[in-house]
C-alpha cells in the first residue's frame, strides 16, 4: 500500500505487531543520542535512529537486510540514555530475530555463530570451543572454512598456548536431559506457544 | 517580632519574585491587605538575576522599579524578606500560618554605606552569581537589591569579623543578637508563587557539569552576561579566563527526558537564542552553535527565532548532544551527537557549553498544610474544589516573565474571590 511519497506504513504495523519490543518505536522522538552513544556506530550502516525511521518510512528491505540490527552488543548505553525510555537495545535484538525468522541474512556469519553456539549448549551443556569455531567457519562451505582457519590461526595456537581451548572434545555435563527439557520449554515460550 | 495585624480578610502571597510581587500589587491595588514573605534577603527573585528581559532585551531592573516604587507607595502591603512559611493550616477563607524570620543581623537604620564590608575580612561563595565569585561575609546582595540592606552571613557572627563589623558601623545598625522569630498570620486567602529552580545539571552526568569548568548553565550565562555580574559582562571560560572564541548551546539539558524532567520547559529555546545575542553583542567574532531536538518558539516569538536564524555566526545544528569529554591540557569540550537532517555522526570542539537546563516547580513542601491539587509533574493545578490556595507563575507551569505576570494577576483575581465568597 504504497502512497506517492512512497512510505509504506504497512511495514511499521508489521514491526509493531511482530517484533519484540517492537511497538516502542512510536516513542521514539528523533532526537539521535542512540546513534550518537553506540560504541558500534563507526561500523553500523544505519545507526538506531535511522533505522527507526526508515521503519516509519515503511523500507523494509533496508531494515531486514541491515547489519547494524545484529551488531547490539547489549553494552546498554543507548537504553540508559534514551529520554523516551526506548529499550533500544531490545528493540535491535527483536528485529535480528524477525529479520532471521523471514530469512533475511544480512550478517550471516553471526546467525552462524549463534546457531552453532546454541547447538553446541544443547548438545553437551556447554560449549566446546575449538569444536564451535570450526563448525561455525565451515558452515559456509569448505573453502571458506579453510580460509576462515588461517585467518585465525594464531589466535588459535595463543588460546591453546593460554589453556582457554582444548583440543581434545569437552564431555557432556551431568542431567544433560534436563537441561535439555528446559530448553526446549524456552523454544516453546519463543514461538509463543503454552507451556505447562 | 513582627508586629502584623491580619485578618480573614487578608492575602498572603508567598514568594517574592515576579509573579509574586504581581499578585500582592494588584489584590492590594484592589484594597486588600496583602503580607508578602520571601526566603531571600532581597525582592525581585529569578528576575533580578537576568541580564536582560525576553524578548524585548531591556535590563529588568527598570521593570522591578516601577513595581517596587507601587509597592512603596501602597499602605496595604507588607512585606518581610528572610521569611518563609513554616506552618499553614485551616481552609478557604480562613487560614492560621507561622511566618518564620531567618535572622539578618541588620537592622533598618543601614545606609548601605559599606563600612561593615570593608571591615570584614572573610568571604563567601556569592550565590547570587551561582557561587561563580567571592563576596565579603558582611554584603549587599547585589547593587540594586530591594529592600536597600546589607546582609551579615551567620558565620561570622561569632567571630572577630562580625564584631569587627560591628564596631566600624556608625549607624548601629548591626544586632548581632538578633535571633530567629516567628509570627502568626490569619489570612483568607493564599497565592503560592515560589517560582522555580533550575534542573540540577550535575545530574546529566554525560554533560560533565561540575566536573568540567568550562561546561555551564543557562542561569549562569545570565551573570556572565550582566555587567555587574562576576565577569562584569564578558563571556569569559571559566578555566583560564580566556574569551570565548566558540559556544555551543545544549538544548533540553534535562527537559523532554524520562530519565530527568520528563516535560518540555518552554522558555529554553529562546532563552539561548536570547543568550547568543549576549555573545554576538560582546563577542562579536565568536562562532555560536545551538544544539537542539526541536525548536519551541510559538507564535509570535517565532519572529525572534527567525531574526537569529538570520545571523551568520549563529548556526542551529539539530542534534541532541550525547555526550562531552574535555581536552584536559586545553580545557576545550568535545560534543558528540548525531546530525539528524544528514544523518552523520557529529564531533565538534568547543571553548565552552552552556546547557539549557529546564524549570523545577517549587512545591508546597510544608508538613500538614492543606491538600493543593498539583499534576504529575508537581506544577500546581488552580482547582476550583480545593479552592483558598492558589499557584501563580513558574509553580504552575514553566513560563516567560510576560506570561508569569498574567497569570499571577489572574490568581490575585481568584484570592480576592475566595474572601468575597465568605
Amino acid at each position: 500500500m504504497e502512497n506517492k511519497m512512497g512510505y509504506n506504513a504497512s511495514f511499521a504495523e508489521e514491526v509493531f505487531r511482530n517484533v519484540d519490543s517492537g511497538d516502542e518505536i512510536k516513542m521514539c522522538m528523533n532526537c539521535g543520542v542512540c546513534a550518537a552513544s553506540c560504541p558500534l556506530r563507526e561500523h553500523m550502516d544505519y545507526p538506531p535512529r535511522q533505522i527507526f525511521s526508515l521503519i516509519r518510512a515503511g523500507k523494509r528491505e533496508e531494515v531486514l537486510g541491515s547489519q547494524s540490527i545484529m551488531l547490539c552488543t547489549s553494552c546498554y548505553t543507548c537504553v540508559v540514555k534514551c529520554p523516551r525510555s526506548i529499550p533500544v537495545m531490545d528493540v535491535m535484538h527483536g528485529l535480528a530475530h524477525y529479520a532471521l525468522k523471514k530469512g533475511y541474512t544480512p550478517r550471516i556469519e553471526a546467525a552462524r555463530f549463534g546457531k552453532e553456539f546454541w547447538n553446541q549448549v544443547y548438545r553437551r551443556g556447554r560449549v566446546d570451543e575449538r569444536d564451535l569455531a570450526q563448525r561455525a567457519y565451515f558452515a559456509g562451505g569448505f573453502w571458506e572454512g579453510v580460509k576462515k582457519i588461517l585467518e585465525f590461526a594464531d589466535v588459535g595456537i595463543k588460546l591453546v598456548l593460554h589453556r582457554r581451548m582444548k583440543l581434545i572434545p569437552e564431555k557432556k555435563i551431568k542431567g544433560i536431559s534436563t537441561l535439555r527439557k528446559m530448553l526446549d520449554k524456552a523454544e516453546m515460550l519463543d514461538k509463543g506457544r503454552s507451556v505447562q | 517580632m513582627a508586629d502584623v495585624q491580619t485578618t480573614n480578610q487578608s492575602i498572603l502571597v508567598v514568594g517574592g519574585g515576579m509573579s509574586g510581587i504581581t499578585s500582592a500589587l494588584e489584590a492590594a491595588e484592589a484594597g486588600y491587605d496583602v503580607v508578602l514573605v520571601e526566603k531571600n534577603p532581597y525582592l525581585g527573585g529569578r528576575v533580578a538575576q537576568l541580564y536582560q528581559y525576553f524578548p524585548k532585551l531591556c535590563p529588568p531592573n527598570c521593570g522591578l522599579e516601577i513595581n517596587f516604587r507601587r509597592m512603596r507607595q501602597n499602605s496595604k502591603i507588607r512585606f518581610f524578606t528572610m521569611a518563609e512559611v513554616a506552618n499553614i493550616s485551616g481552609s478557604e477563607g480562613n487560614y492560621n500560618v507561622t511566618i518564620k524570620l531567618s535572622p539578618r543581623y541588620v537592622n533598618d537604620k543601614c545606609t548601605c554605606c559599606g563600612k561593615c564590608s570593608d571591615a570584614c575580612e572573610a568571604e563567601i561563595d556569592n550565590t547570587f552569581n551561582f557561587g561563580m565569585d567571592k563576596i565579603k561575609a558582611a554584603y549587599l546582595p547585589h547593587e540594586f537589591a530591594f529592600p536597600m540592606r546589607y546582609v551579615i552571613d551567620p558565620s561570622i557572627v561569632e567571630t572577630e569579623d562580625g564584631k569587627k563589623c560591628q564596631e566600624v558601623c556608625e549607624y548601629g545598625a548591626i544586632e548581632l543578637d538578633m535571633a530567629e522569630s516567628t509570627f502568626d498570620l490569619n489570612v483568607g486567602a493564599v497565592v503560592w508563587a515560589a517560582g522555580w529552580n533550575p534542573y540540577e545539571a550535575e545530574k546529566i552526568d554525560y554533560y560533565g557539569f561540575g566536573e568540567y569548568p568550562n561546561v555551564i548553565t543557562n542561569v549562569m550565562m545570565e551573570r556572565m552576561a550582566s555587567p555587574n555580574g562576576p565577569t562584569q559582562g564578558k563571556i569569559l571560560r571559566p578555566s583560564d579566563g580566556k574569551e570565548v572564541k566558540n559556544i555551543a548551546f545544549i538544548q533540553c539539558a534535562g527537559s523532554r527526558d524520562e530519565n530527568h524532567l520528563p516535560y518540555c520547559s518552554g522558555i529554553c529555546c529562546l532563552a539561548s537564542m536570547k543568550q547568543a545575542t549576549y555573545v554576538r553583542e560582546r563577542h562579536p567574532d565568536c562562532d555560536i552553535s545551538i544544539f537542539f531536538i526541536d525548536i519551541r518558539a510559538l507564535d509570535r516569538l517565532e519572529d525572534f527565532y527567525t531574526k537569529v536564524q538570520e545571523d551568520e555566526k549563529i548556526q542551529f545544528i539539530k542534534s541532541k548532544i550525547a555526550n562531552i569529554s574535555e581536552d584536559e591540557a586545553t580545557g576545550n569540550l568535545l560534543l558528540e551527537g548525531e546530525n539528524t537532517r544528514t544523518g552523520e555522526q557529529l564531533r565538534m570542539t568547543f571553548d565552552m557549553a552552556v546547557l539549557a537546563t529546564g524549570m523545577v516547580p517549587n512545591k508546597i513542601d510544608i508538613a500538614g498544610a492543606p491538600e493543593v491539587a498539583a499534576d504529575e509533574y508537581g506544577f500546581v493545578i488552580n482547582d476550583p474544589e480545593k479552592a483558598g490556595i492558589y499557584g501563580a507563575g513558574c509553580v504552575r507551569r514553566p513560563t516567560d516573565v510576560a506570561s508569569s505576570v498574567a497569570d499571577a494577576t489572574s490568581s490575585a483575581f481568584k484570592a480576592i474571590q475566595s474572601i468575597a465568597r465568605r
